[in-house]
């Protein structure tokens, strides 16, 4: 199989076209399983009570933002590397979903620090880092769109994915590196320390967001071939 | 205050921003298909 086939627009066009469906249909159902773990199955936390559900979106939002801006950066680097159209419109098509689940876990880390720590916002540098993060994807899809030529302005942003990279080991050790207001990771590869039925919610809710964000990713770049490919005679043929 | 404010406060802010996104990229298709056709009618007129 030759995978240079499916980097053509044309190509990846209809492919993206008949995969986005399935992915969001996983995430559906993904997040109803999640959902009832989470509410249903999952038993109250004994110090934080009730307001600890809000893990079940905060948790997996931080990750998903973190993750979609490494997989970002990777196209980004591949743009720069080997000047390929495909891996800047996936990076462009990226960007809003990641800023969108970076504002989402800042949002729901808001609101679970107020019952908990009795603040909706501290600058410590965790919710920093993140905050920074927002303002990279922010800066990303500002930078894309600021010139004429879309390959200048795919070049411009990937440098500057490339250059934010630095931020997520911030993000990820920064409770560990300084003493701050949020907690440490409950969940490493070396184990857990919450409950299991806990876990699964979280990770099953981890799992519907990474669907919907592939999904999301997908729509958007077919969005994006159409535009920049709107002069070729296979879109001429299919609008 | 209870602790159901802060949770419809982030389950609904999620859920306004899954839905606003998915609405975005709904447009985002309109438009882009609006362009082509309008492109090919003008070229057509000439």
């Amino acid at each position: 199989m030759n995978v240079f086939y499916f980097s053509s627009p044309s190509t990846f066009y209809r492919l993206a076209g008949a995969m986005a469906p399935w992915f969001f249909g996983l995430a559906v159902i993904l997040a109803v399983a999640g959902l009832y773990v989470g509410f249903v199955q999952a038993p109250t936390d004994a110090v934080q009570g009730e307001v600890y559900r809000v893990i079940f979106i905060h948790v997996p939002a931080a990750w998903m933002s973190m993750f979609i801006y490494f997989v970002m950066a990777c196209y980004g680097a591949v743009t720069l590397s080997f000047n390929t159209r495909l891996a800047a419109m996936m990076a462009r098509a990226l960007a809003p979903t990641g800023a969108m689940f970076t504002f989402v876990a800042l949002w729901t880390g808001a609101f679970w620090g107020r019952p908990t720590w009795g603040t909706y916002w501290v600058w410590d540098a965790r919710l920093t880092s993140e905050l920074v993060l927002l303002f990279l994807y922010i800066g990303f899809i500002a930078l894309a769109n600021a010139f004429e030529d879309p390959r200048r302005g795919d070049r411009a942003a990937a440098l500057l994915a490339l250059i934010g990279v630095v931020n997520l080991p911030i993000i990820y050790f920064s409770v560990q590196w300084w003493n701050t207001l949020h907690q440490g990771s409950s969940v490493s590869f070396k184990g857990t320390s919450m409950h299991v039925t806990m876990l699964w919610g979280m990770l099953l809710m981890a799992f519907s967001f990474w669907m919907y964000a592939i999904g999301a990713a997908l729509v958007r770049c077919r969005n994006i071939i159409l535009d920049r490919e709107r002069r070729t005679r296979w879109v001429r043929a299919m609008a | 205050m209870d602790h159901q404010y802060y949770l419809w406060m982030s389950y609904g802010a999620t859920a306004v921003a899954l839905v606003a996104e998915l609405v975005a990229l709904r447009l985002g298709r309109s438009r882009a298909l609006r362009t082509v056709n309008e492109e090919r009618d003008l070229e057509a007129q000439d």
